[in-house]
């Protein structure tokens, strides 16, 4: 039998490992990819919640692809940034980008 | 005569009217100055007609409720009995002629406006002063006119010297007027319920309801603020300096009213001082070091203004002697006349040296005078007349005055003070004598020949003030059955009715006449030198001639003292509240923003590696707290 | 049964993920990060929530993916770079394992008894109902959303040289 825990495990570890990507990769859309991985790590957190916890079964579920929306339009933006920033430095290297310092 | 206050209130009104109008007025609102006096003057008359036909010698008291405070009422008052009257003739008088002189002898000054506004500022205030019932009224009063002082000394304040001399005025007297204070909060505290008004405050001490050390330690308080303005020992270093302003204001100032502030307030507590045990030989003997050191340094002094201003403090220290010693019936009495009497003698003779000043283009060494009678008589015979009045020569107001003083301390009981005051007499008369004789007497010199003398708005005052200096003094005597002579119209206790001491009076004209005649000798006839005295006294002489070396002395105790507590002060300030409480807050800002900027990397990762390890440690601080 | 499916899925969502964070190869990383993305949707099969399986397919691997790797596409600079780590990739991993704790120890601790559901309560015509009746407002919100973020990817990205 599949329990909650199983599922919040599994979102736990695969928010660590995009954090670990967010905090340890060199290129943006790399970075990019990891964000994406954590939001399905808390997709999955939403949905364990609302089919075991919940006896609708509606409120984590719609949560979740209201997620999902906001991570697609989000992507969408990122990827505009990105292209401008390319343009103008011809680099997507986040080592590489750091004017506003001291 | 409750609506007495308008003579104050009358220049009150002329000190802001001045100053606002008086640039547009012609004469420059002058005369606004000389009307109020003068009207204040003719309200004088009134007020002692008044006095007079209600019962000469009672006093009548009028007072008005300021604010109550918890079981406390502040009241503002007025008394009107003998004493009242007497100042506000005097004060008023030689206000007005002072003012009308002022016309002549500020003519063209700049801030001529000025000067006559605050000219009557200071008569409103000194005649608030000598109006006053309530102490703490009178304290008020008391300190506008050592305000109004500082800014008449200091009217030439382009001057640094004359900026200086009001400084030390103001904080001369200032050092007094905290005993004043002290010694009112004494009286304040020690009466049930809580009064500053002084009928009541006698009623009190004459029910015995105030501990003697109380009123001993009020009584020593307030002389000691009578000492700072009438310029007593100690605190007598700021009249000479004084000088440094203008004459007219020497003579009403420091000559007839200011100075006199200080005996009459004696004179108006003086039931204080006559319930205290002891204060009234220390007031005596205050005025016996005074009036011998002043004399002294009198008879060495070269600069004209200066022979009149240590004379004034010699004069001031005979009153505060006869206050102190005289016989207490006898004693306000005889002070309060020569305090009339000096008053218009010496603002004449201050007169007289402001002519001289005038027409020596400000030259005052009075060796460079001599024979000034011959180019001007007139400034020369009133000259004559306030020096011979002082000196005590018969017939003369001085003689009579200075008479009544010996009279009262003769029956004393304190011989040793009768016979310094016959001293103190002697000196008076020699350096009178030495200043008439050294400016106006002798040969006139080549180069003082083209003086001549001044206008008539100048000497018609003098002329004035001369007749009083030499007739007034015949108010002593009963010319008619129901006036006593002036015993009867002021006194404290008893009235006295005069009556001719012959021994008293042939003594102290011989007295008189023998300083005179010394002076004569040396100066007019030249039988004796100076320097031969000089030689004989050396050291005396230096001593007298460094002012007794009382300014090295204050200079002494403000260096070591004051500029030392002061330094300190500064230092702190400076070190401790400035560096390290105000910069180092801010320096150890800068630091250590300075030293923390480079967390700033630009880097986008290190930043969320910063979000990572906060939202961790968030996490685990809750855990930790929530268990 | 569906215990031991539900391990496999999981264990090819690990794999996905494990492979998305250290590949020095993009495209791979974006092929690894499909595989996730489906392995998750096999795990909503699993749990019931059929509607969201097909969702996460449709937009995630359908919609995102194509999108990253159009990025890809587009900035590169030379045939498939070989890409390295960050110099804190150290201090990264030892935050990501304390992430991994924290988690882990909510979930752990205290774990509410929760049997899993016999069948489908969420349906499809719930979801509907859902949407316009109590969800109707973060719905509108949602669609605005996308909205800004359509006009603004466009205009950020526009050829032309406008800031």
């Amino acid at each position: 039998m599949i329990e909650l825990y199983h599922l919040q495990l599994l979102s736990a570890i695969l928010f660590a490992l995009g954090v670990y990507g967010v905090l340890a990769r060199k290129s943006a859309i790399l970075i990019l990819m990891s964000i994406e991985l954590m939001l399905n790590a808390v997709n999955i957190n939403m949905i364990g919640a609302a089919i075991f916890l919940d006896p609708n079964q509606i409120a984590g579920q719609v949560l979740a692809i209201f997620i999902i929306t906001v991570a697609a339009a989000e992507v969408g933006l990122a990827l505009a940034i990105l292209l401008r920033l390319f343009r103008n430095r011809v680099t997507v290297n986040v080592d590489e980008i750091d004017i506003m310092k001291w | 005569m409750g609506w007495a206050w308008l003579i104050p209130a009358l220049s009150f009104i002329a000190f802001p009217l001045i100053v606002a109008f008086g640039r547009f007025l012609p004469k420059r609102g002058a005369f606004i100055a000389i009307g109020a006096i003068a009207a204040g003057f003719v309200l004088f008359w009134v007020v002692m007609a008044g006095r007079v036909s209600a019962g000469a010698t009672g006093s009548d008291v009028f007072n008005f409720d300021w604010f109550t405070v918890g079981s406390t009422t502040l009241r503002w008052g007025m008394i009107i009995d003998p004493l009242t009257v007497a100042m506000l003739g005097l004060v008023t008088l030689v206000a007005l002629c002072i003012q009308v002189y002022s016309l002549g002898y500020m003519h063209g000054d700049p801030r001529f406006d000025l000067y006559f506004a605050e000219h009557s500022l200071f008569a409103a205030s000194m005649l608030t002063l000598v109006l006053s019932s309530n102490l703490l009224l009178a304290y008020i009063a008391w300190e506008l006119v050592g305000l109004c002082s500082y800014l008449l000394i200091g009217f030439w304040w382009e001057r640094r010297s004359a900026a200086e001399a009001a400084k030390k005025a103001f904080v001369t007297t200032r050092i007094g007027d905290v005993g004043l204070l002290i010694g009112v909060f004494l009286l304040f505290f020690s009466t049930e319920p809580h009064t500053f008004d002084m009928v009541t405050i006698f009623h009190a001490i004459e029910a015995g309801e105030i501990g003697s050390g109380i009123l001993t330690a009020s009584a020593l308080c307030i002389f000691f603020g009578a000492m700072g303005k009438s310029a007593q020992f100690p605190l007598h270093v700021w009249l000479p300096d004084a000088m440094e302003g203008p004459s007219p204001v020497s003579a009403l100032i420091h000559a007839a009213t200011m100075v006199a502030a200080g005996v009459f307030l004696v004179a108006r507590l003086f039931p204080v001082f006559e319930a205290a045990p002891g204060t009234l030989v220390f007031v005596a003997t205050i005025g016996l070091i005074t009036t011998l050191a002043a004399g002294g340094m009198a008879l060495v002094v070269t600069d004209l203004k200066r022979v009149l201003a240590y004379s004034t403090i010699s004069h001031l220290g005979l009153m505060v002697l006869a206050l102190g010693a005289g016989n207490v019936a006898l004693a306000v009495t005889a002070a309060i006349f020569h305090l009339l009497m000096h008053g218009f003698a010496k603002a004449l003779l201050f007169l007289g040296a402001g002519n001289v000043m005038h027409a020596m283009n400000g030259e005052l060494d009075i060796r460079r005078m001599g024979g000034l009678r011959k180019v001007m008589p007139i400034t020369a015979a009133t000259f004559a007349v306030g020096s011979l009045s002082l000196g005590g020569i018969p017939v003369l107001a001085g003689f009579f005055s200075k008479d009544e003083m010996l009279n009262a301390v003769l029956h004393g009981g304190y011989p040793f003070f009768f016979t310094m005051f016959l001293i103190a007499a002697f000196i008076s008369a020699l350096y009178m004598a030495r200043a008439l004789f050294v400016v106006f007497g002798g040969e006139l010199k080549k180069e003082n020949e083209h003086l001549h003398e001044a206008v008539p708005s100048m000497t018609v005052p003098m002329v004035v003030l001369a007749a009083l200096a030499a007739v007034a003094g015949f108010i002593a005597i009963p010319w008619t059955a129901q006036y006593g002579g002036f015993g009867t119209f002021l006194f404290f206790e008893q009235a006295e009715r005069f009556h001719m001491n012959w021994g008293l009076a042939v003594g102290s004209t011989v007295i008189a006449l023998g300083g005179f005649g010394l002076a004569w000798a040396i100066y007019i006839k030249g039988w004796l030198r100076a320097e031969a005295f000089i030689q004989a006294m050396p050291n005396v002489h230096r001593f007298f001639v460094n002012k007794m070396y009382m300014d090295d002395l204050y200079q002494w105790v403000i260096n070591r003292g004051a500029l030392v507590v002061a330094g300190f002060i500064a230092f702190f300030d400076r070190a401790v509240v400035n560096d390290v409480g105000v910069n180092g807050p801010a320096n150890q800002v800068r630091a250590s923003g300075w030293n923390l900027r480079y967390h700033v990397t630009g880097r986008v990762y290190n930043y969320a590696l910063g979000i990572a390890v906060g939202a961790v440690a968030i996490a685990l601080a809750w855990w930790i707290l929530a268990f | 049964m569906s215990l031991a499916l539900f391990i496999v899925a999981g264990g090819l969502a690990t794999v996905g993920g494990i492979g998305v964070v250290t590949t020095r190869n993009v495209v791979y990383a974006a092929l690894f990060l499909l595989l996730t993305l489906l392995a998750m949707a096999g795990v909503f099969l699993l749990v019931l929530a059929e509607f969201l399986a097909l969702v996460q397919i449709l937009i995630y691997g359908g919609a995102v993916v194509m999108v990253l790797i159009f990025a890809i596409m587009l900035t590169r600079t030379r045939e498939f770079p070989r890409i390295s780590d960050n110099p804190q990739w150290l201090l990264g991993a030892v935050a990501a394992v304390a992430v991994f704790g924290v988690l882990a120890a909510g979930f752990l601790i205290d774990r509410p008894d929760a049997p899993m559901p016999e069948r489908a309560v969420f349906t499809l015509g719930s979801l509907g109902n859902a949407l316009f009746t109590q969800w109707a407002l973060p719905f509108e919100i949602a669609s605005l959303v996308l909205l800004v973020a359509l006009i603004g990817a466009i205009i950020i990205a526009r050829p032309g040289g406008r800031e």
